[in-house]
């Protein structure tokens, strides 16, 4: 018993993710749209492991999205067309850039912090805009596909069957959840945690918060940039959107509409976006009033978030 | 950029009871698993043709123009036995006008979700080279109607794309002469950077040099741009003879506004390529001017159902057909066609069907036998070069004057010179 009310949430989930092909064509989804909730979800995560674990809110992660989906995307189309390759590319120039990032702002708190992850973001937002020759500029990067796994004694299919891929997309994100869950059990995350409680008591005990913070923000733009290689590999295109601060905004709002102190609120509230953007969308042209009064009543009356209404005990 | 609504907040404890907020949560998850359409059983379902098109942003008049041409195309096929004796429906969906992930995702949603039969979007050339990848990607025959960038035809071409508007350099190529030879050899040129503008431009200034015209300075502005008084007070400096200002949709309406408002038509000429009635409609009186090219007017006295065909389009708006509303028309019609004259849906056979086909008169509305080019898919069709006038004289919707009609058969650029490589399935 004590195994399902610690591990219950957890197993629900997986069973649900792992069934997705199966049953969300019934109620009107399709494997593309699921694909895209758990890459999103990702982001979603890495935001809420800064957020909702640390305290600390950026709202420029769509920069290392971005950094990750053109990483990948531009060693596919001029380096060499392999999919892990540019996932290996993707990860580590979103990566390298938050190494970069952080280091220059990891001492500003709160509101400033904010302000400059938006403004390092517009950066490479309009370095993707205006350097057309190599990025595409505002029509994308194009001409190029993500290439089929090459196991050795195995090829799987991601390129033609999308169920290939959504499950491809399933084990990054279960191996980033896993990493992640394992660091916020670890003594690191929870240092983590005390930093979020109150910093000045962390400092007071020695605990060398910059340095954790900024730890907490690699870490966390890490996984973003994952998200964003499987984003881009996702429609084989990407554009300087995925850079914007309306982008960033998105995993924002994400994070708080699902739970932010909860592990998997921000994959609620990933679906939640995604479905009703897809949904609405379909229905009417004045969809984007429609998601934003939703997100207000949310905020009204779900202030932490759709998980945090059910659980009374955040986790881990 | 984008007009957007949404709302985000940060989260606070407050003393809301727990009952309340179950009740809350309870409802909000019944609306997220309430399906609003489960797929029913195939069998003689309706043909069903996704449209990916913007109804939302700067492009939402461009868009919904070319829908409404469809929509009558729809029904004009319907009344005619369908396609292979099957009822079509058009299957509608919002791209948005600058969101490329959206309109991929919607695309993608149309072939995979709905199961659409054939593919028609989008007005933003860099939607449209896209949705075009996800297309070829899915075997799905798809029609560009009114997104202008070369590359679509040209070097991002696939053989399941076909459009119907004309590509820049087709443009540039019919607009460069008149130009240069009405108007001024010295010429400035503004547009849209994105796909589109840059087609535009590059088409004229090749066409332009051609012709014996110089271009004295250039600006490319982002999509959406609203205050163009840096944009003009450079190219005022440039002094120019013409000003060529590229921009389409709601970013044409301001940009040609701004001009007049700062008196540059009183001290040069001011004048574009592609115009559209919707954006003519959208100025003032006064900015009503300069040289332009209609890709189609509803104005064609002497061509047999053009009558007709505006007709049946006030019925349904009260307004005439523009440039956008045949392009949706043709693309339906194209597809309905292709698919009968093959007896098949399958891609591969409905795609060579269309290479090489022409658009018999009733649906080609314009002098002429426009075709679809089978090297590189794209419609050869016929443009109008005339000028604007703030007032129609015996209709109030007839703001433009055809001065001459080109057959663009004889300006455009060969296919080699398109760089486009057709990927027909081995």
């Amino acid at each position: 018993m004590t195994f399902l009310k610690n591990y219950g949430v957890t197993l629900l989930v997986w069973v649900v993710l792992l069934a997705v092909p199966f049953w969300f064509p019934y109620v009107g989804g399709y494997t593309g749209l699921g694909t895209r909730t758990i890459v999103m979800a990702l982001a979603a995560m890495s935001v809420n492991f800064l957020l909702g674990f640390t305290g600390v809110l950026s709202f420029g992660h769509a920069a290392y999205l971005g950094l990750g989906a053109y990483g990948a995307g531009m060693t596919i189309k001029y380096l060499l067309p392999s999919t892990p390759l540019g996932l290996l590319i993707g990860v580590l120039a979103g990566t390298l850039g938050a190494m970069a990032i952080g280091a220059m702002i990891v001492r500003l708190r709160g509101v400033y912090f904010a302000m400059v992850t938006i403004a390092f973001g517009q950066v490479f937002y309009f370095i993707a805009f205006r350097w057309s020759s190599v990025t595409g500029g505002d029509d994308g990067l194009t001409g190029w596909k993500r290439v089929p796994l090459d196991l050795g004694f195995t090829r799987i299919d991601i390129l033609g069957n999308d169920v290939a891929f959504y499950y491809f997309c399933l084990v990054c994100l279960a191996a980033s959840a896993g990493i992640m869950a394992l660091l916020l059990r670890s003594p690191f995350g929870r240092t983590l945690l005390a930093i979020r409680e109150n910093e000045r008591r962390a400092r007071f005990l020695g605990i060398s918060v910059d340095q954790h913070i900024w730890l907490s923000f690699v870490i966390s733009a890490a996984f973003a940039s994952l998200a964003g290689v499987l984003y881009a590999y996702l429609d084989n295109f990407v554009d300087p959107r995925a850079f914007h601060w309306q982008q960033s905004g998105e995993f924002v709002i994400m994070v708080v509409l699902g739970g932010m102190r909860s592990f998997w609120g921000p994959l609620i509230g990933a679906a939640i976006f995604e479905v009703l953007q897809d949904k609405l969308s379909s229905f009417t042209d004045n969809w984007m009033s429609l998601l934003g009064l939703f997100f207000v009543l949310v905020v009204v009356f779900f202030p932490r978030g759709v998980l945090g209404a059910f659980g009374r005990k955040p986790t881990p | 950029m984008g007009s957007h609504s949404k709302t985000s907040g940060m989260a606070k404890t407050s003393g809301m009871g727990r009952r309340t907020l179950l009740k809350a949560g309870a409802a909000v998850g019944a609306i997220q698993f309430a399906s609003p359409f489960i797929i029913s059983a195939r069998g003689d379902e309706p043909i069903k043709i996704g449209v990916d098109n913007p109804l939302t942003g700067i492009y939402t008049a461009l868009g919904k123009n070319e829908n409404t041409g469809m929509e009558l195309a729809a029904s004009q096929i319907n009344a005619k036995g369908g396609i292979l004796g099957r009822e079509i429906k058009l299957v509608v969906e919002d791209s948005t006008s600058d969101k490329t992930d959206v309109a991929v995702q919607k695309a993608r949603k149309l072939i995979q979700s709905d199961n659409v039969n054939f593919l028609i979007g989008n007005v933003n050339s860099s939607h449209a080279i896209a949705i075009a990848q996800v297309a070829a990607e899915l075997k799905t025959v798809h029609i560009v109607p009114g997104g202008h960038a070369d590359a679509v035809t040209g070097s991002s071409c696939h053989w399941t794309t076909f459009r119907i508007c004309n590509t820049g350099a087709m443009q540039g190529n019919a607009m460069a002469g008149p130009l240069v030879k009405a108007l001024g050899k010295k010429i400035y040129i503004i547009a849209q950077d994105y796909a589109f503008g840059h087609a535009l431009h590059d088409g004229l200034a090749k066409a332009a040099a051609k012709a014996g015209g110089t271009i004295v300075g250039e600006e490319f502005f982002p999509l959406g741009t609203t205050d163009y008084s840096a944009v003009l007070i450079k190219a005022r400096a440039a002094n120019p003879d013409i000003l060529v200002d590229l921009a389409a949709g709601d970013d044409g309406i301001n940009s040609i506004k701004q001009a007049v408002q700062f008196g540059l038509d009183k001290q040069l000429h001011i004048a574009g390529m592609q115009q559209e009635l919707e954006v003519i409609e959208g100025l003032p009186l006064e900015a009503r001017i300069g040289t332009w090219m209609f890709e189609w007017y509803w104005k064609q006295p002497n061509v047999p159902h053009v009558a007709e065909f505006v007709a049946a389009i006030r019925k349904v708006t009260n307004k005439v057909p523009t440039a956008r509303t045949w392009f949706g028309y043709a693309s339906v019609w194209s597809l309905a066609l292709a698919a009968n004259q093959a007896k098949t849906l399958d891609a591969v056979k409905v795609a060579h069907t269309l290479e090489g086909m022409k658009l018999p008169p009733e649906v080609a509305l314009m002098p002429g036998a426009p075709f679809f080019r089978a090297e590189d898919h794209q419609l050869v069709p016929s443009v109008f070069v005339g000028h604007e006038q703030a007032k129609g004289i015996d209709d109030p919707e007839d703001l433009f004057v055809v001065d001459q009609v080109v057959n663009v058969a004889d300006v455009m650029p060969t296919p080699a010179e398109t760089g486009c490589k057709l990927d027909f399935p081995a």
